[in-house]
């Protein structure tokens, strides 16, 4: 039986997070019967769509492995909600056709510049992506010092209902797609070996420096898919709320079962430990506990996921 | 070295039969990093279908070359010609794969949580477009990692695998790329002896196709089993290339060493000195790796001990072990009083008078940002304590002795270590470690990169305190520098200790046949 279920845990890294979602799912329901009723649905996914969505744009630097990580997932998120309402929205180019390119190649741009920083300029990828943070998010306050209330728009739809469809199913099924897509490539293999042993991704004849910028710039692509979410979500821009996902966006990833030192992972197992925290977050409220103690659980809840995992990894490597 | 080597090189070109095309040629190839010339002046060609050997001891430039060739490092001078065409130089090891060159290095690079497979398939695809069909992919590396090992695996990850099958899926990385020129870095010392023979199985195939491949061992047996013909370095020069069977291994030893075989180098004093303590430092069963014979080592105060061998054969990890900062099966003891205390940690060693002088200088032993006295102190900063204070005078007077019997060459002792020179910077950790009065001294490697005045002030230094009953434990990559200075030396070889070798027996021409493998004869 415990054989088992390790082995279960080292083919599948994301299956804690996707026993303990079930669980929680489970507990939200009998805590409140109406989380399931169909006219909840959209609204939650709308809700739990922008955790899910910072989970799987910080993961991708985590992959690319040397100490990767990127802090401005957050920030991005709320510059690209930002720009959208206040420079795109009513204009010509405010159209979903026109606005979505535009902001994902803006999210890409700035991420590719985190890459470059850290593949490039060799920065730590902590100072690289924390100087952005603080840039990004300062600009942030410099374009809406106080919120835009944004009128009824496209991206409304998008965390509602889009006819009979949560629209949060076309935000998060977007990234996982264009990964599904990406594993149909070498790309993503590549980013796996880079994270694992750059050493060895080199020595193979691989282009460590350009899968690393990759890998930055597509979190920043997502980071911007979550922008559009979050716009549809609060309806305005608002320079503070991407407070609220800075260190959701790292807890996912790690909850998820991810390796934080590269190598293994992928944008699934960050969607199931978004969900985690958003369904822990949720049960807690439902429960009436206070928000210290909220703050508290998701500590547990990381320290024993991490755990679990570091044992995982620990346990598979062969010494040398 | 004036002495010229025994045998000579045979005549390049104009021969009766023609050679076979020459596939990979480098003239006059140097390298330099910072003030070590790694490779001053080497030239070789490889022919197509021939196994070309390279060999040399320590320092000789291999590695350098073997990086040059596979686009690790950019050579300053000299030519590189492929195929006819010469190339200024390759930018990285994608490039030198797209030119037919595939190097399987020393060191197992592998992807560990990866599949074995894709470990194979590493680097062959673009980064969006395959360039190798799954199914093809499946079926060439079931194939070529199945001419390896006997059950190949291909979908665990790499770091499940035992080491030498993770050798061998690094070979058949390189294989699957159908090389033109296949550099094997000492390749094989990872393998078992079954995979082992397998590589040369297919090593024969790949020469009798058409390939070539550049092969650096430190086993003389293979080299002799495999090689067609052998290059020889030292310094950092090409000095010979030999034909199969033109060189007896003894020959290839004195290229290597530069000298005829040279008993008038052996000391005159032949025995050690008379006055040897008692054992101070105890190595009972220690096991560097899991398959490595267990070793028995005492050491006696007043002993100068050198540890030698091939870079990377166990002897860095023994002078590890030794200082308690290496976890090792086995133990280490050091005599305190009657009793014999063992030595787990690096807080151990220091308190039983065990003081280790590191191999790099610069992430190990100094601290750069301080200043030279503080670099001094640092290891009996203890002694300058009254009253919760740390006073410097006691430490500046203690550093004057050391400036002169070592000759430190320092402006103002607060001026920062990074002030002085590598050889002062040198002198100022050994001064550190003196200071505290060892018991031990070990010693990794201390005159690497250092010039010859500050060597022998090191060497007499060295030999002026195992005369006041210090016991010296000291790694060196310089053969003369075992000879002339050591009681005796332990060769390293493969991970274990080889064999040991007595003042009376210490010739450079017996260290480096040691180091490839030969008991004395």
């Amino acid at each position: 039986m415990k054989a088992r279920v390790v082995n279960l845990m080292t083919a599948r890294p994301s299956a804690f997070a996707v026993g303990l979602a079930v669980l929680l799912l489970i507990a939200n329901v009998i805590a409140q019967p109406d989380f399931i009723a169909p006219n909840q649905i959209a609204p939650t996914l709308g809700t739990l769509a922008p955790f899910v969505i910072v989970g799987m744009a910080s993961t991708l630097a985590f992959l690319s492995g040397g100490g990767g990580i990127d802090l401005s997932i957050a920030p991005l998120m709320g510059l690209v909600n930002i720009v959208l309402v206040t420079a795109l929205l009513g204009t010509t180019f405010g159209t979903p056709l026109l606005a979505v390119p535009i902001l994902l190649a803006l999210g890409a741009l700035v991420g590719a510049i985190n890459g470059a920083l850290v593949a490039r300029l060799r920065f730590p990828p902590v100072i690289a992506t924390l100087g952005m943070f603080f840039v990004v998010g300062g600009l942030d306050l410099r374009l809406v010092p106080n919120p835009v209330t944004a009128g009824p728009n496209w991206t409304n739809h998008l965390a509602g209902s889009i006819g009979p469809f949560p629209g949060a199913i076309l935000t998060m099924g977007f990234p996982l797609l264009l990964w599904v897509l990406l594993r149909r490539t070498p790309y993503v293999q590549s980013l796996l070996a880079v994270g694992d042993h750059d050493a060895t991704a080199f020595s193979a004849g691989m282009n460590v420096n350009a899968v690393r910028i990759s890998a930055y710039a597509l979190g920043g692509l997502i980071a911007a898919v979550g922008g559009i979410a979050l716009t549809g979500l609060v309806r305005s821009a608002d320079a503070q709320v991407f407070n609220n996902y800075i260190l959701v966006a790292l807890a996912a990833v790690a909850l998820g079962g991810t390796n934080l030192m590269g190598g293994r992972g992928g944008l699934f197992p960050s969607m199931m430990g978004a969900t985690c925290i958003f369904l822990l977050e949720n049960l807690l409220t439902s429960l009436h506990a206070s928000a210290y103690f909220i703050q508290v659980a998701y500590g547990g809840v990381l320290f024993v996921a991490v755990l679990f995992g570091s044992r995982l990894f620990h346990r598979e490597a062969v010494p040398a | 070295m004036a002495n010229e080597p025994v045998a000579p090189a045979p005549p390049t070109g104009g021969q009766v039969s023609r050679p076979a095309a020459v596939v990979l040629e480098v003239s006059g190839l140097a390298k330099s990093f910072g003030a070590t010339q790694a490779l001053r002046d080497c030239s070789m060609d490889l022919r197509r279908g021939e196994v070309h050997a390279i060999m040399g001891e320590n320092g000789s430039g291999k590695s350098t070359l073997v990086k040059i060739l596979s686009g690790v490092h950019r050579p300053d001078a000299g030519t590189i010609t492929i195929d006819g065409e010469q190339v200024a130089h390759l930018s990285s090891p994608r490039e030198a794969g797209a030119a037919g060159i595939v190097t399987v290095f020393q060191e197992i690079l592998a992807a560990g949580q990866q599949s074995v497979l894709e470990n194979i398939w590493l680097g062959s695809d673009g980064l969006l477009r395959r360039r190798v069909p799954k199914d093809e992919r499946v079926t060439r590396a079931r194939e070529v990692l199945g001419q390896l090992v006997a059950l190949p695996r291909l979908d665990v990850a790499a770091n499940r695998l035992p080491l030498s099958e993770r050798q061998a899926t690094c070979i058949a990385r390189a294989l699957v790329r159908n090389p033109q020129v296949l550099i094997l870095d000492e390749a094989t010392s990872a393998l078992d002896v079954a995979t082992r023979e397998r590589l040369f199985g297919v090593i024969d195939r790949l020469r009798s196709e058409g390939a070539s491949v550049l092969f650096i061992s430190h086993r003389m047996d293979e080299v002799e089993e495999i090689a067609d013909r052998i290059t020889v370095l030292r310094s950092g020069n090409s000095v010979a290339t030999l034909n199969r069977g033109e060189a007896t291994p003894r020959d290839l030893v004195a290229l290597m060493t530069g000298i005829e075989d040279a008993p008038a180098e052996l000391r005159s004093e032949a025995a050690g000195r008379p006055d040897l303590g008692a054992p101070v430092l105890r190595v009972r069963a220690v096991r560097l790796h899991e398959a490595g014979a267990p070793m028995d080592v005492e050491i006696r105060a007043g002993e100068l001990v050198g540890v030698a061998g091939l870079e990377g054969h166990g002897q860095d990890a023994f002078l590890r072990v030794l200082a308690g900062n290496r976890p090792a099966e086995g133990a280490v003891t050091c005599a305190a009083g009657d009793e014999h205390r063992e030595v787990q940690s690096p807080a151990d060693a220091l308190a039983q008078g065990i003081a280790y002088v590191p191999r790099d200088r610069r992430t190990e032993s100094v601290f750069e940002s301080r200043s030279i006295l503080e670099n001094f102190q640092i290891a009996t900063v203890d002694r300058d304590r009254r009253n919760g204070l740390v006073l410097r005078a006691p430490a500046e007077r203690r550093f004057e002795r050391y400036v002169q019997t070592l000759k430190i060459v320092a402006g103002h002792r607060t001026n920062p270590i990074t002030s002085l020179s590598g050889g002062n910077q040198q002198k100022v950790v050994i001064a550190r470690w003196m200071a505290m009065q060892p018991r031990v001294l070990l010693l990794n490697d201390p005159t690497r990169g250092v010039d010859a005045g500050t060597k022998r002030d090191i060497y007499r230094v060295l030999t002026d305190a195992a005369a006041e009953g210090t016991a010296i434990v000291m790694l060196s990559t310089e053969l003369i520098e075992l000879v002339e200075l050591m009681d005796r030396v332990l060769v390293f070889r493969e991970g274990q200790l080889f064999t040991e070798l007595a003042r009376s027996e210490l010739s450079r021409t017996r260290l480096v046949e040691s180091y490839f493998g030969r008991k004395a004869a």
